[in-house]
């Protein structure tokens, strides 16, 4: 059972703190209710938006957990061709996604009568959030692995469950505070 | 292989996950919406279920990842995922225990709507969970198999496609369960 041991050893404290997290999240979006009616179209789009950067990030452990596991990447600070190729792939990828997601999640709202205020503006904040999401990701998640692997613990075990709830909590946070400075 | 032939198959490989993620997320919220709203305790219920989504993909999105892995370097075996799944088990278990304190203590602070027994507000996000991921993680283990038999990587394919499926199962079990314990 050391395999059940360390995976609960590793986890339950990461969890509890994200499990936290996640009650922040729910009170920032609360308290911010307003904007959120102001432009109800978000309501739509972001458990969409939480999950795209959240599962890019996840591919992203994911993928940094299994080059340092393999040997592709060493267990240091440094660019490598693997992680350029993650950086780039996954950018692309955030990229096509976001569009796929504003067009489908449009095509939802005018499907079901949800008033469309300033689109152009929106599309123009969540395009803001994700990049500047996944530039902060990328660097804390290739250091955070880099560092947990040389300690002997699993990235996964730490990062995902931590990053999930920190960005329920960001990608919110990020767009409020995008539309209160532009409008 | 060409560092950016490697770029596209990152995108290939995630891309079409993540459109099928974004679908799932939306009908996801499309169906919340529909289910959850009728209920009278709406006002509690809703604290419970973001905290129990964002769960939901801190408990399955390492299982899914420590599968891959195990695959991916030659190391999984029956052991191996026994144990995995058993530490998924026992995480859930003390969350959901946590989850059900934090939403008594937030409706007896900020909500104060008190028409669900303490006991059943405790054991909503424990038998959620419990079934969302009784569900969920053979699933996630056969897609892993499947996707790494066919010449994908698991780590670019099986996250996305699950946190839809994850999704889509809490959302529903989070509704049998209500409808379990007679949830007003």
């Amino acid at each position: 059972m050391e395999y059940f041991k360390k995976i609960f050893k590793e986890s339950v404290l990461i969890v509890i703190i994200s499990s936290i997290i996640g009650l922040f999240s729910g009170t920032f979006l609360s308290v911010n209710k307003q904007v959120l009616y102001s432009f109800p179209i978000i309501l739509l789009i972001l458990p969409a938006l939480n999950s795209l950067i959240g599962d890019i990030s996840t591919v992203l452990t994911s993928r940094l957990s299994s080059h340092l596991y393999l040997g592709n990447i060493p267990p240091k600070i440094q660019k490598t061709e693997f992680l350029k190729k993650d950086f780039f792939g996954l950018l692309i990828t955030i990229l096509l996604s976001l569009i796929a997601l504003i067009i489908i999640g449009y095509a939802v709202g005018f499907a079901t009568n949800i008033r469309i205020v300033n689109p152009l503006f929106i599309i123009s904040i969540m395009l803001l959030t994700m990049l500047i999401l996944f530039g902060i990701m990328f660097i804390l998640l290739f250091a955070g692995s880099v560092i947990l692997f040389r300690k002997g613990l699993d990235p996964n075990n730490f990062l995902i469950p931590i990053t999930t709830s920190l960005l329920d909590f960001l990608t919110p946070l990020f767009m409020i505070v995008f539309i209160y400075l532009f409008t | 292989m060409d560092w950016k032939d490697e770029k596209w198959k990152i995108t290939k490989e995630v891309f079409p996950s993540e459109i099928i993620s974004i679908i799932g997320d939306i009908f996801a919220g499309i169906i919340l919406t529909i289910l959850i709203l009728p209920f009278k305790s709406f006002l509690i219920l809703i604290l419970i279920v973001p905290a129990l989504l964002s769960m939901r993909g801190n408990l399955s999105g390492p299982f899914i990842a420590r599968t891959s892995r195990d695959i991916i370097i030659g190391e999984f075996n029956f052991k191996s995922w026994f144990e995995n799944v058993l530490a998924t088990y026992a995480l859930s278990l003390v969350i959901g225990f946590l989850l059900g304190l934090f939403g008594i203590l937030l409706n007896y602070f900020i909500v104060k709507v008190f028409i669900i027994t303490t006991e059943i507000l405790l054991l909503i996000p424990v038998y959620s969970i419990l079934f969302t991921i009784t569900i969920t993680m053979p699933f996630s283990t056969a897609l892993n198999i499947i996707v790494f038999r066919r010449g994908l990587d698991p780590n670019n394919v099986v996250n996305p496609i699950m946190t839809a499926v994850g999704d889509f199962f809490s959302v529903l079990c989070f509704y049998i369960t209500i409808i379990m314990l007679g949830v007003p």
